[in-house]
């Protein structure tokens, strides 16, 4: 999909300027978000021994909170369709705060489980959601590069995260780390304050669908906090489809990588370097994925470059098991790690590419919510794999065949679904592309926005004027 | 043609520093011979005998000790090959007849000549692992904290020591219910120690106690207030409230700037709406785009 051509009735995202401290602000905000359930791991042997629990009941604290993050995503769209990016991230950034220092003062691991699992990922999912979002209002041209950039964010994290956790830990204990972890959390404030809005957030987003019928007053009102309309979007349903059969086989290779390098029979800190490794490299991979995706060959044709992403993920796992020996390992370790940064920095773009930007908030936090349970029944699945057959290799045949046919299916839906579109923008010629329904409703509501403005506030019967003020005196 | 001794021979040699009799070379493989000379070789302490085999066969070797003073009923008996342990050789030898009896089947043939000898040991390896190595572990004044010791053979029983300096004083969780608490599960053992003051800092020592000796581990415990970790909260959140500060003022600034002169090719619309978090930025300008 070509991307929208710059409508002189619309403000063009700047492109640059200030957006690229908001790009530094999700990069924050994104690190944050992934990185953080993943760096608690070092607390939890202390803990575990303290309050007497098996490491599973332990493990859940991350579940719990990798869960609340994906699961809250519906409820930060709607805040952001409501008050923008920055509100959101801010009261995200508070609330990990909270959740961590109330968590440090607790005694029992259900107590742990909510203030760090439910409160601490709640704040998660509204630091990610966000940050996502504004990068599409940002950007339009150099989105690519913008989300490559922004999604570097996680792999740095974690790198640093991991080191930071691990000094705190011997110096404070795991009491004194979260309640020093709260206040780091709290950077995420600052990641909020640079987020700046900009183009407000469009009033009566779905007034007049592009086949014309209107929208009952309910429905409409309901989908101006997030939009269900999406769910009779072909390329949203392709890409959840994809998208949640892609994950059953995403994470659990990441998971077990350093147990596979132990029943090798290799020792705990070179197994653990493999996983410095793959981090390495994916820190790169993303910016790197984001600036070939920015080129105009590829741009275009995203979708492809996305879908062979995940088949080069696929067939990185299916070689897995011919790998011999540490070297072998750490091959295979640098091509997952920027074919993991691959898919990651591509997550997004693409998804911003079919939807469009003004429905994008919509449109991430249903999509995390859908992919919320494959996310977290992967890993278990890989293991329950593992103790099944006693033999890691079915687990990376697993995740390997997952992929390859997720890939594969959007491979194919998108050549049905990019002719779709040509095909219809042939149809509509002199007009806007119609697949593209979000730039159809901007063009016009820079038409007639002017027109509608007052009616379109009244229709709502939100009563609040001053956003629909905001809408009227912008897009004169 | 002298003569040779074929089949076995029965060798017993005592000395005074070492009571292991190397009892029997027996051949098992029908239809071989060995055919050697014998040599005594003393080397030091241990008693060599060498051996010189004609063809492949299978050869068991027996050792027998008749102990140490104190007889236990049971001690470990393993095989060496070239000064190295032979992997799953270890076996548990019962006191038989004032003496343990060590006995294996080894196929000797091109590749596997050596020098094979046999050990009794009194204590398998009680190696002892904290959870964590060397680092202290840091707990919190009315907070309670926990230790685990893990072996790999479950010893008799297990204690708990306090150091201080050079003494060792008994944990003894039955008379002080409140303040500790011991449990052991097999071949790990936890302490757990509550309502802490700093006098609880220091070093604690676990002894795994063998049938034969006593193995040790310890670790040290630093008890600290919640004041320690409060200075760098303190000092995180005031950079967090000072940036979120400079970054909103300069946002001010910079719209105030661009609101006094409107530039026809402004980049960026000089919104600076707070939305509905409480903050009430005054409206700047809006660009008029045409």
């Amino acid at each position: 999909m070509s991307p929208a051509p710059a409508s002189i009735l619309r403000d063009t995202p700047p492109d640059g300027g200030w957006g690229w401290a908001v790009v530094f602000g999700a990069f924050i905000s994104i690190g944050f978000s992934y990185a953080f359930p993943k760096a608690l791991t070092v607390f939890f042997k202390d803990i575990q021994l303290i309050f007497g629990a098996s490491y599973s009941q332990i493990a859940w604290i991350s579940s719990i909170m990798l869960a609340a993050m994906y699961a809250g995503g519906p409820i930060s769209s709607i805040l952001v369709n409501r008050y923008g990016s920055r509100p959101v991230v801010i009261a995200g950034g508070v609330m990990c705060g909270i959740g961590m220092v109330t968590a440090s003062f607790g005694n029992t691991i259900t107590h742990l489980y909510i203030c760090v699992g439910v409160v601490g990922g709640f704040g998660l999912s509204f630091n990610l959601q966000p940050s996502v979002t504004i990068i599409g209002k940002y950007f339009q041209v150099k989105r690519p590069l913008a989300n490559g950039l922004a999604m570097a964010g996680s792999p740095v994290f974690l790198c640093t995260l991991a080191p930071i956790n691990q000094f705190l830990f011997n110096q404070f204990g795991w009491r004194g780390s979260f309640f020093i972890l709260g206040a780091l959390l709290l950077n995420c404030c600052v990641a909020g304050s640079l987020m700046r809005p900009i183009c407000p957030k469009p009033t009566g987003g779905q007034l007049t669908q592009t086949n014309g019928t209107p929208k009952k007053p309910t429905t409409h009102r309901f989908n101006k906090f997030l939009d269900l309309s999406l769910f009779k979007h072909r390329g949203f349903l392709i890409y959840i489809v994809g998208n949640a059969v892609m994950f059953f086989g995403f994470f659990a290779p990441v998971v077990f990588l350093a147990p596979y390098a132990l029943s090798h029979g290799f020792d705990e800190y070179s197994s653990a370097f493999l996983l410095s490794i793959m981090g390495f490299v994916d820190m790169f991979a993303r910016p790197l994925t984001g600036l070939m995706a920015n080129t105009k060959w590829i741009r275009p044709r995203i979708q492809y470059f996305f879908s062979f992403a995940i088949i080069y993920n696929g067939l990185c796992h299916l070689l897995c098991p011919l790998a011999s020996g540490y070297g072998g390992l750490a091959a295979y370790s640098v091509f997952f790690g920027i074919a993991f940064g691959m898919v990651c920095a591509l997550l997004f773009e693409t998804l911003m590419d079919l939807v469009g930007p003004q429905r994008f908030s919509s449109a991430v936090g249903l999509a995390t919510i859908i992919e919320c349970c494959p996310v977290l029944l992967g890993p278990p699945i890989g293991g329950a794999l593992v103790d099944t057959f006693g033999d890691y290799k079915y687990l990376y045949l697993m995740c390997g065949a997952v992929m390859v046919f997720a890939g594969l299916f959007l491979f194919v839906m998108n050549i049905y679904n990019y002719r779709m579109l040509e095909r219809e923008r042939r149809q509509e010629e002199g007009q806007v592309e119609e697949g593209c329904e979000s730039q159809e409703q901007d063009q016009e509501q820079g038409l007639g926005l002017r027109e509608r403005g007052e009616t379109s506030s009244e229709e709502q019967g939100e009563g609040d004027e001053s956003e629909a003020e905001e809408t009227k005196l912008s897009h004169a | 043609m002298s003569k040779w001794n074929c089949f076995y021979k029965r060798i017993k040699h005592e000395k005074q520093t070492l009571n292991i009799t190397l009892s029997m070379v027996k051949l098992l493989h029908l239809g071989w011979c060995i055919c050697t000379p014998s040599h005594y070789k003393d080397i030091g302490d241990s008693l060599v005998e060498k051996v010189e085999i004609l063809k492949p066969i299978d050869l068991e070797l027996a050792c027998t000790w008749t102990g140490n003073p104190n007889k236990l009923p049971n001690i470990t008996g393993y095989w060496r090959k070239d000064g190295s342990e032979i992997t799953n050789s270890r076996l548990t030898v019962q006191l038989e007849n004032e003496q343990y009896n060590l006995k294996r089947v080894f196929r000797i043939t091109g590749d596997t000549l050596g020098n094979y000898s046999c050990i009794f040991s009194d204590t398998d390896e009680a190696k002892i692992d904290f959870n964590k190595k060397d680092k202290p572990i840091v707990a919190y004044v009315g907070d309670s904290v926990a230790m685990a010791c893990k072996t790999k053979l479950p010893p008799n029983t297990w204690l708990w020591y306090r150091a201080n300096g050079t003494e060792q004083e008994l944990i003894n969780a039955t008379t002080d219910p409140l303040r500790y608490k011991i449990s052991v599960d097999g071949n790990t053992t936890k302490l757990t120690v509550m309502n802490l003051t700093a006098e609880d800092s220091g070093v604690y020592v676990c002894s795994a106690i063998y049938n034969i000796k006593a193995s040790v581990s310890r670790v040290e415990v630093r008890v600290i207030t919640f004041m320690e970790p409060l200075k760098p909260f303190i000092a995180i959140v005031a950079e967090v409230i000072i940036l979120v500060l400079l970054i909103l003022l300069y946002e001010r600034w910079s719209s105030q700037r661009s609101s006094h002169s409107p530039t026809g090719n402004n980049i960026h619309t000089a919104l600076t709406r707070e939305g509905n978090n409480g903050m009430d930025e005054n409206t700047t300008t809006r660009q008029r785009k045409i």
